[in-house]
């Protein structure tokens, strides 16, 4: 291939670089855009738009990216068979140098290795707050009850302080209810 | 005993749609549909500008709408079967025919061809109609469609606009969204009937006679899932629904003439929004109080956004035409007379490249290249005075999803000696298919400098693979 134009590597490199923050690898699709969206939130990412389906926020830029930054061989993915049936993909990046904040390392890191479901009700809550609910977590459990249920809810509340926490406050407060 | 009045629509797919009124459920219904933005949806055609290929589709989402509930009606009886006859349960499967009611009463003018509008401005509502579609379901002041649904029954409208949302993941879920759902069912057949395609038949009372419901394994979440599941019989219906759905995509939603067209509209009121966002009203043709020109100064204004439809949109084309823009001038002008950019197939050109190359194909090469040519493209056009000179078209569809994180509700089961199967593990041609891939850039007629920037850079990415 010729040389990749400037303008697309400049588009893609920030999806390795989130990988490579995290350590090098992120497990899940889901996982990748619920880290990249609360890297957004939190101002560390400005490039990708999002908007809420099924699992909470997405972006359908960020999964366009992601499959083109495989194709330019920018980052690698390996699909994995999980106990319950399904696959999903495992994200990994070459050697490079990490970005130089140190809370966007943590709170890419923390998100990275946190529990899918939990991460996925915290971004969710996070984005309903964003959006204006005066509830964000009761209605994240009125639209997940399955995921919220056994203690997931709170167990995921602890982990979006957490997560502000690393990011050095930069993700907003939410409400607790 | 007086007779209950029936609300009754005849409808040129499942003949007649009736609302019973005797019954609370369906008056209440009747009552949502009576609705101005339900009767909005008159004047939304659910294949936007497909009419400029098959001038037979014009069918509406209002009509689409009745029969996706119609055809959820179907569905749930088959569910009634096999859950307990308990008043939580009977709730449950009212919220999700009335989710499947007004699972597209946010559409905008166009219907999918708006919503790039919006994603391309950031504008919520019109960008994802599923946001306008909950916004409306939510609203609750007097007459709004959410007040009807909670005068029905307490929190009834967050029951629905949940369901559309995503969530909770029931068999009543399925009813609404599952590759096996009533939109689905109602859109394939309809779009199939009024574009006077003879491609992508479904035969659709075989399948319904083929329904059940089973129990899934356990998902990531680790709870087991009631859903839709096929009688062994069932599976070449299957097979041929999954292809069918497949079909149109290539013929009919993606046809290169109707993107075409689309993307000329895009692109157009991408300028007249610009223009208004920059006090420029009076060089868009359009007057002040015109609701485009509304809408372009108060996107996520759900009063603005009421007065939008297909007739609005279409009906501005002759203002547009006497703009000082000369974009918006000459797109209005073709889009009126169906004079439309010519395509240039780059999708084609590469898949030959790679076979020519690899001996098959290979996906990844394909992104590379077209990731490449789009970024040069877009470079292009950024420059001065080539702007609008080419239009990009780049789509995807895959006819059948393996299983991956999103858990096993998206797929399609067959019921086979006991346990459940995956139709891909059944059906050859179903695990064979691929995915695919639209990739066309379109130029004026006459515009040979960027039909030549195309042709070159498209060339130049293929020898450098």
């Amino acid at each position: 291939m010729s040389e990749m134009p400037k303008s697309l590597r400049d588009r893609l490199n920030p999806i390795a670089q989130v990988i490579r923050d995290a350590g090098g690898e992120i497990v899940g699709r889901t996982k990748l855009q619920k880290t990249v969206y609360l890297l957004t939130l939190a101002g560390f990412e400005k490039q990708f738009r999002f908007g809420y389906k099924h699992y909470g926020p997405f972006s359908e830029a960020l999964a366009d990216a992601t499959d083109l930054a495989v194709a330019f061989g920018l980052i690698f993915e390996h699909q994995q068979q999980a106990a319950w049936g399904g696959t999903y993909s495992v994200y990994t990046a070459p050697p490079g140098e990490q970005s130089a904040q140190p809370s966007r390392i943590r709170l890419t890191q923390a998100a990275a290795q946190s529990d899918a479901v939990l991460l996925e009700l915290a971004a969710t809550a996070a984005y309903l707050a964003q959006e204006g609910k005066p509830r964000p977590w009761a209605e994240t459990a009125r639209r997940k009850p399955d995921k919220a249920a056994n203690g997931r809810l709170d167990r995921a509340k602890e982990l979006y302080a957490q997560l502000r926490e690393a990011s050095d406050n930069a993700l907003p407060e939410i409400r607790l209810e | 005993m007086p007779d209950v009045k029936r609300q009754r629509v005849r409808d040129p797919l499942h003949n007649l749609i009736e609302f019973n009124e005797g019954n609370p459920f369906e008056r209440m219904l009747w009552r949502v549909v009576k609705t101005a933005p339900f009767q909005r949806l008159r004047r939304i055609r659910q294949l936007g500008l497909s009419d400029f290929v098959y001038p037979g589709a014009t069918h509406s989402r209002f009509i689409h709408s009745l029969g996706v509930f119609h055809t959820a009606r179907q569905l749930m009886r088959i569910v009634q079967r096999y859950v307990p006859d308990q008043p939580e349960e009977h709730i449950s499967a009212e919220a999700a025919l009335a989710a499947a009611l007004l699972h597209d009463v946010g559409h905008g003018p166009l219907s999918h061809a708006f919503e790039p509008l919006g994603k391309s401005f950031g504008w919520k509502l019109v960008g994802e109609h599923e946001n306008y579609t909950e916004a409306l379901i939510r609203s609750t002041e007097r007459g709004a469609i959410g007040e009807i649904l909670n005068n029905y029954h307490e929190g009834f409208a967050d029951m629905v606009a949940d369901i559309i949302r995503g969530g909770p993941a029931t068999v009543y879920r399925s009813v609404v969204s599952s590759q096996f759902d009533a939109d689905r069912l109602d859109y394939v057949r309809r779009d199939r009937l009024m574009s006077g395609t003879h491609l992508a038949g479904v035969d659709f009372e075989w399948l319904i006679a083929n329904l059940e419901i089973g129990e899934l394994q356990p998902d990531n979440s680790g709870v087991r899932r009631k859903t839709f599941v096929l009688g062994p019989k069932a599976v070449y219906a299957a097979e041929s629904f999954i292809t069918s759905v497949f079909q149109m995509y290539p013929t009919v939603y993606f046809h290169k003439t109707t993107r075409g067209a689309e993307k000329l509209a895009q692109a157009m009121l991408q300028e007249v929004a610009k223009l208004v966002a920059d006090g420029c009203v009076a060089a868009t043709g359009l007057p002040e109080n015109h609701p485009l020109t509304k809408f372009f100064k108060e996107p996520e204004n759900l009063a603005v956004l009421s007065e939008l439809d297909d007739s609005v949109v279409l009906g501005a084309l002759p203002l547009l035409r006497q703009s000082d823009d000369k974009l918006v001038k000459d797109f209005a002008t073709r889009l009126q007379t169906r004079r439309l950019f010519k395509a240039m197939d780059l999708g084609v050109l590469i898949i030959k490249a790679i076979a020519d190359q690899a001996g098959r194909y290979d996906e990844h090469a394909f992104l590379r290249m077209q990731g490449d040519i789009t970024q040069r493209i877009e470079d292009w056009l950024a420059q001065a005075d080539h702007r609008g000179r080419i239009l990009l078209d780049t789509a995807t569809r895959k006819p059948y999803k393996p299983i991956e994180e999103e858990g096993p509700m998206n797929q399609i089961w067959i019921h086979d000696g006991g346990k459940l199967v995956d139709i891909r593990d059944r059906s050859p041609a179903v695990a064979a298919t691929g995915v695919f891939r639209a990739f066309r850039a379109y130029v004026a007629e006459q515009d040979d400098e960027a039909r030549k920037f195309v042709e070159e850079t498209t060339a130049n990415a293929i020898k450098g693979a």
